[in-house]
């Protein structure tokens, strides 16, 4: 597909599985359809707007593609098939992804017949490197597997808070890893990329907080890996989720890519919060992610030393004034002009500077962010419940954590880099994701990230009640994902191959 | 009945891959085959109605009426269709409403140029979003199966003979091919190879299973009744062409194991005919899989829904090629069907017809079937466009005084 009003329109219905239903005879249609073609002209604006997005299908027939058209060979082989929604009511066409059949496995695709499938927004196929990407929804995966089904479901909100602060969050990450020495990374499906992660950390964001997609105002995607060197990935998030009000095929949002390297969604939190609190501004909630498919050049090359550690995954969070789980009480940012870790525009990896990135650039922020925000608001290390640091490898935040007098029993929970590798712009925030998956109410949370080129942003959140009443909304959270026992691992070479994606 | 429409003349290249020739040659040699057997010229010709399904795609060529009138020097009026049933049925009712008296109804087809890209291509027009969601084109024949084995709950054993009753439709294919010096396969396959291919894919069908790609071009001269008369002492009439339509998108379709516009088109077509389906002797089914042979059957109305792979079986494996329907014999694909005869979409209906005329004027030499006394000399073909989304029944017959 080079036409690219033609790509609006196929993603603008198959991202979100847009479908219509009669109010008359309630037959439904994998469509946006104006009348109904059993009532015809009586149905005249009497369909109503439905989408399968949240949905759970079933698995009713399917075959082994071993031979897919040009543009799905990087797939290899896949379960294709027949899924049906509402039981029977309505039948889409789909492939099962995040499954690698190898040449010579010998699969009966009949066993899969019957099974609940969990309709994932994906890449759709591959084309040349100057096309727009195109995405789809015709994708599932199987529900009892690595990614059981969540329903959405709207909770009308209950309390104001004075500070403004995180409402609800989610942490995605893919089914496969790489494991190495003692190091797992996540590695994305070769359907996923950046833009895929922080729609899918985004939807577990909004599962999460239960509140009402049209509510939010704003969104900002951090990432140093979208697939465009211009075009935003916070649009294709607004339109799928349906974030800010519907109005005709426009979303009534704001929706704004950030670049900083790591820190390019961690940077946003405090315009987030103050956003929500600004009395003008009309806006309820705004939301953050960070996600990335870590870029790393290959080992023995120029910058290779870094495919040691990068991950893949992202990390949304939400933020308003109502049902807070966790308030934010300051925050302190420092940036210098560091050049320790960039990208050129048109490289495909980053390039990094060795030693440099130590000392000068990562220690230097993160202690300066965090002991002057510690100063600031009169603290002691020994007063925080849980501190998190940007986690590019097992040793930097360890390092610093202890330099800056925190006991491993307060960092111990956010390093996660161990299990999904260095995911970017999701790596810090994935921190944050899982201590709020374990903090209590009334906890003090310090987190300070870092960002090549280089700056750090430290917050300080006091949890409140609420974490606790919501936290049975989230299955897929981040301890659900490393421990998850559908978990794939590849090998170094499949690694590569899935990185480098469609 | 003066303005029936009648063929008085058939011509048709090999089926294959023609990398040497332009699209234009192919027909040109199709349209000289037809001119030469009726002594019909150029200029007689009223109207000429032409199809390809992809031509704009694989050659570039968007205005094929052009070429046409080139290549004639004709400046007579001339359509497009898509497949050569649409054309033969613009043109019936042409005649029939008679505005021409003579017209030439051709198909074309040049599927190799474009080799590299044509699957994508036949899946993209045939069911986007099927092809969008990682679909190919011989997806939705599995699914088919998948759907038809469910539906009648055909399982163990008589799940076996299924898979066996399909492999007989490939073989009985390849034998009448074998005498088809047009087809594109001459060459006799047994069950092992069918049954092997599939192993080897790991897949209920392979490649034996399914029609290949191919480049050729057919033609056939349309006149009225009394045109024909005086042209042809052996006019094959069409007694009715009848079409119908099912949506684009498989998956949405009400019946998944069967095609419900092949039911609705043959319904319409005995109907408006008053034949009687006993009285079919030859019928030239679109078997672009052996599944898609094996429902048309049902479909058509030969067999009961649910048990045409009971009249394969036993019938087909003598080579003999025909199906057993109570005790009569039905001769189905006898020039080797898609399958083996060739698959040049826009072309391969008139392939059909061509094979349908000359088994009913008895031009079929070693294929010739024989019709019995009391079933008279009637056949049909069936086309599809797409997967099944257009269906044409087109009935052809002579009259027995003739």
């Amino acid at each position: 597909m080079s036409s690219e009003p033609i790509e609006r329109r196929v993603s603008y219905l198959g991202d979100r599985l847009k479908a219509s239903r009669c109010k008359i005879c309630g037959k439904e249609y994998f469509e946006v359809r104006d009348y109904c073609g059993v009532c015809g002209r009586k149905s005249f604006g009497k369909m109503s707007s439905i989408d399968l997005f949240y949905e759970k299908g079933k698995l009713e027939l399917c075959t082994l593609v071993n031979e897919p058209t040009n543009k799905f060979m990087k797939l290899g082989s896949y379960i294709y098939g027949i899924i049906s929604f509402h039981k029977g009511k309505i039948r889409v066409p789909g492939r099962l992804t995040d499954q690698i059949i190898n040449d010579n496995e010998v699969i009966d695709p009949s066993s899969f017949e019957g099974r609940e499938v969990v309709p994932r927004f994906r890449r759709r196929y591959s084309v040349g490197r100057n096309e727009v990407v195109p995405t789809i929804s015709l994708a599932f995966t199987l529900a009892d597997e690595y990614y059981p089904h969540q329903e959405y479901s709207v909770v009308q909100s209950t309390k104001e808070y004075d500070l403004p602060g995180v409402v609800g969050y989610g942490f995605y990450t893919s089914r496969f890893r790489i494991k190495e020495a003692n190091l797992e990374r996540s590695v994305p499906f070769f359907d996923e990329d950046a833009v895929t992660a922080a729609v899918e950390a985004g939807k577990l964001a909004l599962i999460h907080s239960a509140v009402d997609s049209s509510l939010v105002g704003k969104v900002y995607v951090g990432s140093e890996s979208n697939p465009y060197a211009v075009k935003p990935i916070a649009s294709k998030v607004a339109q799928v989720l349906k974030l800010g009000e519907e109005d005709g095929d426009v979303q009534s949002v704001d929706a704004v890519d950030t670049e900083f390297a790591c820190k390019a969604a961690s940077s946003m939190f405090k315009d987030a919060a103050a956003l929500v609190s600004y009395p003008k501004s009309g806006l309820k909630y705004a939301m953050v992610i960070g996600a990335d498919n870590s870029q790393a050049a290959p080992r023995g090359c120029p910058g290779g030393e870094l495919d040691m550690f990068v991950g893949y995954g992202g990390s949304a969070f939400l933020f308003g004034k109502h049902d807070v789980i966790a308030e934010i009480e300051g925050w302190y940012s420092c940036t210098s002009d560091t050049p320790d870790f960039w990208r050129r525009d048109g490289e495909p990896f980053p390039m990094h500077g060795g030693r440099f990135t130590g000392d000068p650039a990562y220690f230097k922020h993160v202690r300066k962010a965090t002991t002057k925000l510690i100063e600031r608001l009169n603290l002691q290390a020994s007063d925080v419940d849980y501190f998190i640091a940007h986690q590019p490898n097992p040793q930097f935040p360890v390092k610093i954590a202890k330099e800056l007098g925190f006991k491993e029993e307060q960092y111990a929970v956010s390093l996660q880099v161990n299990k999904f590798g260095n995911t970017y712009s999701g790596s810090s925030p994935l921190g944050l994701a899982a201590v709020l998956d374990v903090a209590k109410p009334e906890e003090l949370i310090l987190i300070t990230s870092y960002g090549s080129g280089a700056g750090s942003d430290a917050y300080l959140l006091r949890t409140t009640n609420q974490i606790a009443d919501k936290r049975h909304r989230q299955k897929i959270n981040v301890n659900f994902q490393a421990e998850n026992p559908f978990v794939k691992y590849v090998n170094y070479t499949t690694y590569r191959r899935l990185k480098l994606g469609m | 009945m003066q303005k029936r429409p009648a063929i008085v003349a058939v011509g048709r290249t090999k089926f294959g891959e023609h990398y040497g020739k332009e699209p234009e040659k192919l027909i040109e040699k199709a349209w000289l085959c037809a001119s030469q057997e009726c002594d019909i010229e150029r200029r007689d010709l009223e109207a000429c109605y032409l199809s390809d399904c992809f031509l704009p795609i694989t050659n570039k060529l968007g205005l094929e009426e052009g070429f046409l009138s080139e290549l004639t020097e004709l400046h007579v009026p001339m359509e497009v269709t898509r497949s050569v049933s649409a054309a033969l049925l613009a043109a019936s009712h042409a005649i029939q409403a008679g505005a021409y008296n003579t017209v030439l109804v051709g198909g074309i087809e040049k599927m190799t140029d474009r080799w590299d890209k044509i699957r994508d291509d036949l899946m993209l027009l045939e069911d986007p979003w099927s092809y969008y969601a990682g679909g190919t084109p011989e997806a939705n024949h599995e699914l088919m199966l998948r759907a038809y084995v469910k539906k009648y709950g055909i399982a163990g054993e008589n799940l076996e003979k299924l898979n066996l009753a399909l492999a007989e439709i490939a073989v009985k294919n390849h034998a009448h091919a074998m005498k088809n010096e047009y087809a594109q396969f001459q060459r006799r396959i047994t069950i092992e190879h069918v049954l092997s291919a599939r192993d080897a894919a790991h897949k209920p069908l392979g490649r034996y299973d399914f029609a290949p790609i191919s480049d050729g071009a057919s033609a056939l001269i349309l006149t009225n009744e009394a045109k024909a008369k005086k042209i042809t002492d052996k006019p094959v009439y069409v007694l009715s062409c009848s079409s119908a339509t099912d949506y684009l998108n498989f998956p949405t379709r009400e019946d998944l194991a069967h095609f419900t516009a092949t039911r609705i088109a043959m319904k319409n077509a005995l109907e408006a005919t008053g034949i009687n389906i006993s009285n079919i002797s030859v019928a030239e089914v679109y078997d672009q899989s052996t599944v898609m042979e094996l429902v048309s059957m049902e479909d058509l109305g030969f067999c009961e829904p649910g048990t045409a792979w009971k009249s394969i079986r036993g019938s087909c494996t003598d080579y003999e090629g025909f199906y057993d329907l109570n005790g009569k014999k039905l001769f189905v694909n006898t020039n080797g069907g898609l399958k083996a005869d060739g698959n040049p979409l826009g072309a391969a209906g008139g392939a059909q017809i061509f094979e349908v005329f000359r088994q009913l004027r008895g031009e079929a030499g070693e294929r010739q079937i024989s019709f019995s006394q009391d079933s008279g000399l009637t056949g049909v073909s069936l086309e599809f466009e797409g997967f099944g989304t257009k269906a044409y029944v087109n009935l052809l017959g002579r009259d027995s005084n003739e």
